[in-house]
């Protein structure tokens, strides 16, 4: 077991690209923060996963079919990873995280605050929405410092690549449809293209410890906008109307300038008092419910098993 | 690409075309090549440069079917001397684990933390060795990968099935 004498002497094994395995003696304030991340994901991963659910029946044709059941039980499975790493983490057990995010005590991804009108709205959250997690979620793989999530995330940036190439392909047969299809993707992209830029935060603080204790490499204003310079010239490619006035081509910098962003809808997000936050929280604890006989049947199979193994 | 008859346009091989299909990766196993997992079962070609290539799915309902197929059909397409692919699913004949070469299992567990059973029904844990894992729930993120938990070095650990 490491173990470092103070939280100076941690940020000088971190800086030089030490990885805190769960068996260290790890420093209280490290732990909380990184549980804190950790759980938010895991959260994120599930509530994902559900509104991927809803649209499996409405799926236009077996295969997309295929893919949004796929992309549920990734989704699921992440978070199933997810809570495993941070249940160890002996801040709060799994049933805790799931009692405080069905009561709405904690946090998960703004995206999932809003209702997902049209099947073009599932092509604009699998084409922005996940590239926008996926941008974020590489750039805390890249440096991070606490090492079982590390090896989820790993595994999970695998998975939402090509979830990405899902929604490209999805993308690119709308970009290609009807003039009515076309327009349902614009009015789809008028909804989602604030709040997957929001998704990057707001400026990330001056001593973020989340920068310094290397779990995220990259400041969220970086990242943001990265992903406007890739994503905007993509959409205007395909003919789509980005839904901001302001945002203009900066010819000196040969950079993209989006017009000012209001952080008041993430912020109702976060106190989980977004527009679809209610229904979304609700239905995901009436599903937990409505599925319990199945975990309790698991279990009693599983109790039946370990007592013939014996 | 056409192969026109009387013209120097190389004939492609069985060999040339595996070499082709073996720079296809899993989508979801970046730097794994479908070959190396076992997909690949067989590869015709005839004179005219119609290469056939027949592939074994993991699970039947795995979602990345058609990606995979599409990759393939580009990956051979651009073999010089092959006219036209036919890339089939073949729906007899089982996939199992057993298919993985060394070096894809390797991959798997250094990258991936993705393991296989091993003969005695035990796992062992690709980051500390240990052989104490656990399997956890039958339902992993995957068809073809179910979760199990090292309580040595307190990682989850997958398990290719």
């Amino acid at each position: 077991m490491r173990s470092w004498a103070d939280l100076d002497e941690l940020q000088t094994f971190l800086d030089g690209g030490g990885i805190i395995e769960p068996n260290d003696d790890i420093p209280d304030a490290y732990r909380q923060e990184v549980f804190r991340f950790i759980e938010f994901h895991a959260n994120s991963e599930l509530m994902g996963g559900l509104t991927e659910r809803d649209w499996i029946p409405r799926a236009p044709g077996l295969r997309l079919k295929q893919v949004f059941l796929a992309k549920t039980q990734d989704e699921i499975g992440h978070a199933h990873l997810l809570y495993m790493v941070a249940a160890d983490m002996a801040c709060k057990t799994r049933d805790e995280m799931l009692t405080d995010l069905f009561s709405g005590r904690t946090r998960f991804h703004n995206v999932f605050h809003y209702q997902a009108v049209t099947w073009a709205d599932q092509i604009a959250i699998a084409y922005l929405v996940d590239a926008a997690a996926f941008a974020s979620q590489r750039a805390v793989f890249a440096e991070c410092s606490y090492g079982p999530y590390k090896r989820v995330l790993k595994r999970i940036i695998a998975e939402e690549g090509f979830h990405m190439r899902h929604g490209e392909e999805m993308l690119l047969r709308i970009a290609e449809g009807t003039p009515t299809q076309r327009a349902m993707f614009q009015a789809a992209l008028d909804r989602w293209w604030w709040p997957s830029i929001q998704l990057f935060g707001p400026d990330s603080p001056p001593n973020d410890p989340l920068l310094a204790w290397h779990i995220k490499s990259e400041r969220n204003e970086v990242l943001r906008h990265a992903y406007v310079q890739k994503y905007v010239p993509l959409l205007q490619g395909y003919g789509f109307d980005i839904p901001d006035p302001d945002l203009r081509f900066d010819e000196g910098s040969g950079q993209w300038q989006p017009g000012t962003i209001d952080w008041e809808p993430l912020k109702a997000t976060m106190r989980n008092g977004g527009p679809d936050s209610r229904r979304r929280i609700d239905g995901a604890a009436r599903n937990h419910e409505d599925t319990a006989w199945v975990r309790a049947a698991l279990e009693q199979a599983g109790a039946r098993l370990a007592r013939a193994a014996a | 690409m056409t192969a026109t008859p009387g013209t120097t346009t190389p004939r492609a091989t069985v060999d040339d075309i595996r070499r082709a299909v073996a720079q296809v990766h899993d989508p979801e196993y970046p730097g794994v090549s479908i070959v190396d997992l076992g997909l690949l079962e067989a590869v015709r070609v005839d004179e005219a440069g119609h290469a056939e290539v027949d592939l074994i799915p993991t699970f039947s309902g795995c979602p990345a079917l058609h990606m995979i197929a599409g990759d393939v059909e580009v990956a051979a397409a651009a073999v010089p001397g092959v006219a036209e692919v036919t890339v089939t699913w073949l729906t007899e004949g089982v996939w199992s684990p057993d298919r993985l070469t060394a070096s894809a299992r390797t991959t798997l567990a250094q990258d991936f933390t993705v393991v296989l059973r091993r003969r005695d029904g035990t796992l062992l844990c690709p980051v500390c060795g240990s052989v104490a894992v656990v399997d956890t729930s039958g339902f992993g993120p995957t068809r073809c990968r179910s979760l199990a938990w090292c309580p040595d070095c307190r990682n989850p650990v997958e398990v290719l099935r």
